[in-house]
């Protein structure tokens, strides 16, 4: 599924709205450069968990922690060499806390992953750089199903 | 002979104090704060139970795993602190044997299960030896079918014992002739591992604190490959 979005606002608010469909044990992998969008996602994501606190990247604390509807544990494994040292965060406890998980840069300790999430590919538009193209791919069941849902949420930006 | 055990590798943390006279006090509790504010106060009210100075300690024991990654290292650094600052060995001991202690006197191969999260469990098996246990084969990370179908192969009768047998109670008893340990035997205990760690100092088989590692055994050697993505 693609979806387009014209502003940091709109991502943010798409972003929020798969919040709004996510349960405890969910992981979300977000995959694309350097300002692509992330951590702006992320903030959206939050704010639709109920989460008020300011979200910032965590590129040097690797996790942040917040407590909303559902808790969040905040990810990004940009500074990390080994498939091992995301292991070493205790990403198995936090997959299995009853929490989301959200992972920047995630793809790449894919490996490691479990067999079941959603991964956000964010790409720049060469015309508009305001624009996003967000791809959204399901691993595994447990997205599978949601995933009529999340279609008609986000219709007005699929492209 | 002092030893002083420490054991936060599951959701339980676990400190005792004891030696040739047995375990002489001990604290456990699965429902503390984060493991690392409650395991420093854990080791003062010991000591002061057993009416015993931390400099009297001649061996730290700690459990170094398998188990849960942050709980893990902070016993395992709270530890090698201790002894550092001591000057005094160390002993290490997997959190597998230590489950497999207490349920010893039996006939049953003993398989210790402990939940490794994300649907795998950390896994051993042992048969009780004069004075012990004895580990047969490798620690294992597997799935619980995959746990499954190794104990359907051989035709033993089981005694699992360990949070994860238990939190895969119904795949794990529809295999024959096997029994689960009750939840109290659940968790790895600083008890079990002073007492375990007391037989290791008989036989002088200490390790020194540079020498302790971590057992990790979910350890991909891989590197990211940053390059490939681009």
């Amino acid at each position: 599924m693609k979806i387009r979005s014209e502003s940091p606002d709109a991502t943010r608010e798409i972003a929020a709205l798969l919040a709004a469909v996510s349960l405890a044990g969910d992981l979300i992998v977000l995959a694309g450069d350097m300002g692509a969008g992330k951590t702006c996602f992320a903030g959206g994501f939050a704010h639709g968990l109920g989460i008020d606190d300011r979200i910032t990247s965590p590129t040097f604390t690797l996790v942040n922690t917040y407590d909303g509807r559902l808790r969040l544990h905040h990810l990004d494994v940009y500074r990390l060499d080994q498939m091992h040292e995301a292991l070493d965060l205790g990403l198995a406890e936090l997959l299995d806390d009853g929490s989301v998980t959200l992972i920047e840069w995630g793809d790449v300790i894919s490996p490691v992953l479990p067999s079941d999430y959603m991964e956000i590919q964010m790409d720049y538009d060469d015309d508009d750089e305001l624009v996003r193209t967000m791809t959204l791919v399901q691993v595994g069941g447990s997205w599978a199903t949601r995933m009529p849902e999340i279609a008609i949420s986000l219709e007005k930006w699929s492209c | 002979m002092l030893i002083l055990g420490i054991d936060t590798a599951s959701p339980q943390v676990g400190v005792a104090i004891g030696g040739h006279e047995g375990v002489l006090a001990s604290f456990h509790s699965a429902r503390g704060r984060q493991h690392a504010e409650t395991v420093t106060p854990a080791i003062e009210f010991v000591c002061r139970q057993a009416r015993v100075e931390l400099r009297e300690i001649s061996c730290v024991a700690v459990d170094v795993g398998p188990g849960l990654f942050t709980g893990m290292r902070v016993g395992i650094a709270t530890a090698k602190a201790i002894a550092s600052a001591l000057r005094v060995p160390m002993i290490g001991a997997s959190s597998l044997d230590l489950l497999a202690m207490p349920v010893r006197h039996t006939s049953r191969r003993i398989v210790s299960v402990l939940d490794a999260k994300r649907g795998e469990v950390f896994t051993a098996h042992y048969v009780s030896a004069p004075g012990g246990i004895q580990r047969i084969g490798e620690y294992r990370c597997e799935t619980a079918d995959e746990l499954v179908v190794e104990l359907m192969a051989e035709h033993e009768n089981y005694l699992l014992v360990g949070d994860g047998a238990l939190r895969y109670r119904d795949v794990l008893s529809a295999v024959e002739n096997v029994e689960i340990a009750e939840q109290s035997l659940s968790m790895p205990s600083a008890s079990a591992l002073v007492q375990l760690a007391h037989s290791h100092a008989l036989r002088e088989q200490w390790v020194n604190t540079w020498e302790l590692q971590p057992l990790y055994l979910r350890q991909p050697d891989a590197e990211i490959n940053w390059q490939e993505r681009q």
